[in-house]
């Protein structure tokens, strides 16, 4: 069983308990203007290009088929246009300013990667967790991680935006000891227009996961300007209570290191905030929202 | 981390203002700068009568005790002070002679038998007619300092007498509390907490008045069986403890002169050891391990080193404790495995109850407390790979010179490089050199005729030998042989085989003349290099296996020289910061792909920049060793950025860390949890961060104290887990 994955990164303490390693994988059904990993995105690799490593040393010239790289003035210019992602040129660059973002992987090799921080999760109670993307993006695939987790005798979180097919999203996250479920907002106009996709069937998904049983955490990027309001920490709140078993809920104060990650893959970043919310600010939102719920609210 | 003017923290108050009010002097720098060279000396006469070198030493010690100045500072809960600035520089006063440091000396023994039981021992081994005239003269000698110590201690005594008969109610009451604690220490046993406490002071701070620098050795096991006395018999709280103990820590501060200098102003080895087990194998955790990291906590103070030992038993809540201390910066608290060391040491040949006793030198080497004459022989593993063709083609003889002499560069015998058919062929020829340097520093003398009659009253056998601790005389005496640069080997290598022997892409000889250039006009292959290996600490089998192959050749070659002439020889692993400094102006480029110049991996770690899969890959690495053969002991050092660590999440995570390291079987790690930006911006302003530390390695340094090469290094070595970073 293999599927696409963009990174795995071992001691992630924020993203389930104890110290994981997390595997994000690539896709995802959702557009959020403000999104941190823009990379997910596509299903498919990316080429990025950073251009402050680059030697312009034209190697990358030599390898391209579809002539997309060209040098100008001695220095290297990357055309997208006609680039069909082969990864040619990510293979010749020696300083790795043009790599391939995504790589086809099996299930056996990632949880080999895995369990090799056991000692940490045993030590921690972590253990490993799917992220992305939208893992739902590649629903077999991530039914495959979880399966091969719980043999290994792993603990698997899965996180996810909650937009899929929810008997699908359902027997998935079953899998998984404890799904960190994405709520960014709680306004139903609001979210289409900041993520693109409806809010109401997240919301189903995340009662219908509620019903199976599921250990759950809502998990809440925080957009300064966009979402940090009354009305959604209400919102939050309302919702927190409405389904049941829910266990805490997680502030996740936007940062901007999405925006160069867009421009590495040629993402237009001019919509994407630039600034850190205030420390100051980002305990008065958690305050905010702990004041109108008993469920344990956290940061980051 | 603490910014801004001062210099405790302002988030904990256990202590009184006046406490802290003391320790805001002390870090200021303005004690140590009124620290002066001694202005007396020897007399004349007594020169010219032709002195042997210990009865000369004896002299000056018994000048010293006679006409340093006192210090007594008001407030003050101890009495004695270290106040002539010679001793700062390593030496013993008004003598030529280097003093001695990295070595705990034996302050358990002291606390048990005082100073009187030590001269009845020196007067019972004087008794003996068959010592010869040099020993003889080495056992006066001792008595004589012993007899500096007590004149010390009485000019003392009457300067508080002195003082209490002109004070007021309440001084008057203060001073009469530091007398009564003093008067019988540590000539007798101590018999309260208190007098221990005044007793372990002295008994350091009369060695480092004469310029021997001492660790303070297992503070808690020392003193916490005092305490419980005490307070169960409820002659003290534990807040007057608390209060004793920080100005233990303050005084302790009284060399800082908050001015730059090399390594920083922390630097006088004065380590201490917390927790661990005790000769019988039990825990060793009391209220003294408490209350000196709540000292530590509250006045930032880290001049003295702490290392805490960790087995699996260690309660949460002491490992919990420890990860609240490193999230504060500068690398104060660090952590030993006893289910490792315990066994190596053990293993190596000493008794279980030495083995479970162990302390360091004041730095991290392990040792046995107040039995040990210890002392390690640095050397460059890099500069080992000079026959290769891989480092600089001859050894520099001018420069050579002027650093150090510490590591011995090694001319090629036949002045020619050779060409190796195969990867073994070349591995053997390092193989070879590497056997030459064991060899060389195995059969270097140890011993040496420099007088120590005063340091040596502090460890056990120098009487019964009627020897000097740098004659034989303790139970054991000690020289390490120390490697650095192991992990940039095993990198070369890994390269070197897989370019020149398995993809056959570069002839030997290109990869020479690139490396000789400096990667001149290579940067392509460099960086490719760079990006395409993954080297020693991203848990790879593959670079972790060459750099085992080199670390069990290197402790195979050492464990079978394990001990020539009366001498020990356990293999260790090490660079305190040489990477940074003497190590440096000999490298050249590497085959790893690193220029000249770089800061390469420190002591046992991976190569900064190196590492890119976060602290547990790290430790995998590390701990993929076989520690079992380094009786010597090495380092991980980690260096995690505070975001990594934040919350109550990040605290469980450096839990996870220290608890993962001691069961995977590493030996001694160092975390400094500490931010680049925040080094960067300390670099460009010092001002703005008096007492910023950061770990440099066994002891931790204000970094503004640091000289720009040292700062460098430490924003060099990799920070890991930096949230938010991903690809």
């Amino acid at each position: 069983m293999t599927g696409t994955v963009f990174d795995v990164q071992r001691f992630s303490v924020h993203d389930g308990p104890g110290i994981r390693t997390v595997v994000f994988l690539k896709g995802c059904p959702l557009d959020c203007f403000w999104c941190h990993n823009p990379e997910s995105k596509c299903r498919v690799p990316n080429i990025g290009y950073a251009p402050g490593l680059c030697l312009n040393c034209g190697a990358c010239l030599t390898a391209c088929k579809m002539n997309c790289h060209r040098m100008e003035n001695d220095r290297h210019v990357y055309e997208r246009a006609g680039c069909r992602r082969c990864g040619a040129c990510a293979e010749a660059c020696p300083a790795a300013a043009l790599e391939t973002i995504g790589r086809e992987t099996n299930v056996e090799s990632l949880i080999a990667e895995a369990v090799r921080d056991r000692p940490f999760y045993e030590a921690t109670g972590g253990g490993l967790t799917l992220s992305g993307g939208e893992p739902l993006a590649q629903p077999a695939f991530a039914a495959a991680l979880l399966r091969a987790a719980k043999q290994a005798s792993l603990s698997a979180c899965l996180e996810t935006s909650g937009y899929a097919d929810g008997s699908v999203l359902r027997e998935v996250a079953t899998l998984a000891d404890k799904v960190l479920f994405d709520i960014k907002e709680s306004d139903s106009e609001r979210h289409r227009a900041g993520t693109g996709v409806p809010l109401e069937p997240i919301v189903a998904n995340l009662s219908r996961l509620a019903a199976a049983g599921a250990r759950l955490e809502l998990r809440c990027p925080i957009v300064p300007g966009w979402n940090d309001r009354d009305g959604h920490w209400r919102g939050l709140a309302a919702l927190a209570r409405r389904v049941r078993g829910i266990e805490g809920i997680r502030l996740m104060p936007y940062h901007p290191m999405g925006v160069s990650k867009a421009e590495r893959i040629g993402l237009d970043s001019a919509n994407m905030p630039r600034e850190f919310p205030e420390p100051d600010t980002v305990a008065q939102w958690a305050h905010a929202v702990q004041a109108l719920t008993d469920i344990p609210v956290g940061v980051g | 981390m603490n910014k801004g003017g001062g210099f405790v923290s302002e988030s904990v108050r256990r202590l009184s203002e006046e406490t802290r009010r003391l320790a805001e002097l002390y870090m200021s720098g303005e004690v140590g700068r009124s620290v002066r060279p001694a202005e007396f000396g020897l007399s004349a006469d007594f020169v010219d009568s032709g002195p042997t070198p210990d009865r000369l030493y004896a002299e000056a010690v018994r000048r010293i005790a006679a006409c340093a100045p006192l210090r007594i500072l008001p407030g003050e809960k101890l009495a004695g002070a270290a106040t002539v600035s010679e001793a700062m520089r390593h030496e013993v006063p008004l003598t030529p002679y280097r003093s001695i440091s990295h070595t705990t000396l034996g302050f358990e023994m002291a606390l048990r038998f005082g100073y009187r039981g030590v001269r009845r021992r020196i007067e019972t081994r004087l008794a003996d007619n068959g010592l010869d005239a040099g020993e003889r003269d080495f056992l006066e000698a001792m008595r004589l300092c012993l007899e500096a110590a007590r004149h010390w201690h009485a000019r003392h005594v009457a300067e508080l007498e002195r003082r209490m008969a002109a004070a007021r109610d309440g001084e008057r009451r203060q001073l009469s509390a530091v007398l009564v604690a003093l008067r019988p220490v540590p000539e007798h046993p101590p018999r309260t907490f208190r007098e221990a406490v005044q007793a372990l002071w002295l008994l350091w701070n009369f060695q480092r008045l004469c310029g021997n620098w001492s660790g303070i050795g297992r503070m808690d096991k020392m003193l916490g069986p005092f305490l419980e006395r005490d307070v169960a018999a409820g002659r003290t709280t534990l807040d007057e403890a608390r209060e004793l103990l920080a100005h233990f820590w303050i005084k302790g501060c009284e060399w800082i002169t908050a001015e730059g200098r090399g390594s920083g102003d922390a630097q006088y080895y004065q380590n201490i050891v917390l927790a661990g087990v005790d000769e019988q194998g039990l825990p060793v955790l009391n209220a003294v391990t408490d209350l000196v990291l709540d000292v530590v906590e509250e006045l930032r103070i880290a001049d003295f080193p702490i290392a805490v030992r960790l087995s699996s038993r260690t309660p949460e809540r002491l490992l919990r404790r420890m990860a609240d201390l490193q999230r504060l910066g500068g690398g104060i608290v660090a952590a030993y495995n006893d289910d490792r060391i315990v066994p190596v040491l053990a293993q190596f040949g000493y008794p279980l109850p030495e083995a479970r006793n162990y302390a360091n030198d004041g730095c991290w080497e392990l040792l046995v407390p107040g039995k040990t004459s210890f002392g390690y022989q640095p050397f460059d593993a890099l500069l080992l790979q000079e026959t290769l063709g891989l480092t600089r083609p001859e050894p520099d003889e001018r420069r050579r010179k002027i650093e150090c002499d510490e590591w011995a560069p090694h001319a090629r015998p036949d002045g020619a490089r050779r060409d190796y058919p195969d990867f073994e062929a070349l591995y053997a020829d390092f193989h070879h050199r590497l056997e030459r340097q064991i060899e060389r520093l195995t059969d270097a003398s140890a011993f040496s005729d420099t007088p120590c009659p005063l340091l040596s009253l502090l460890v056990e056998d120098c009487i019964g030998r009627a020897r000097s601790y740098l004659q034989g005389g303790p139970v054991y005496t000690v020289r390490s042989p120390h490697a650095g640069g192991l992990p940039d080997v095993a990198n070369s290598l890994l390269v070197v085989r897989r370019l020149v022997y398995e993809e056959k892409t570069l002839p030997l000889s290109d990869l020479v003349a690139i490396v000789r250039s400096d990667w001149a006009g290579q940067e392509a292959l460099r960086r490719r290099i760079l990006t395409r290996f993954e080297f020693y600490g991203n848990d790879r089998a593959e670079a972790d296996a060459m750099l085992a192959r080199v670390f069990n050749d290197y402790t195979d070659l050492v464990g079978a020289r394990r001990e020539r002439h009366g001498v020990l020889r356990p293999a260790g692993v090490s660079t305190f910061g040489r990477e940074g400094s003497v190590f440096l102006p000999h490298r050249t480029a590497t085959a790893s792909g690193q220029k000249r110049g770089a800061i390469l991996a420190p002591n046992l770690s991976p190569t900064p920049g190196a590492d890119r899969r976060g602290p547990s890959a790290a430790i995998r690495s590390h701990c993929s060793l076989d520690y079992s053969r380094l009786p010597g002991g090495t380092a991980l050092d980690l260096k995690i950025h505070p975001s990594a660590v934040a919350g109550e999440a990040g605290r469980t995570a450096l839990v996870g860390l220290l608890r993962a390291f001691v069961r995977l079987g590493g030996m001694f790690m160092q975390t400094d949890v500490v931010d680049n930006d925040v080094l960067r911006d300390a670099q460009a302003h010092p001002d703005r961060y008096p007492n910023l530390s950061v770990r440099v390695s066994g002891w931790s340094a204000r970094f503004a104290t640091l000289s720009r090469e040292w700062q460098d290094m430490i924003i060099a070595r990799t920070e890991q887990g930096r949230y938010g970073e991903r690809p």
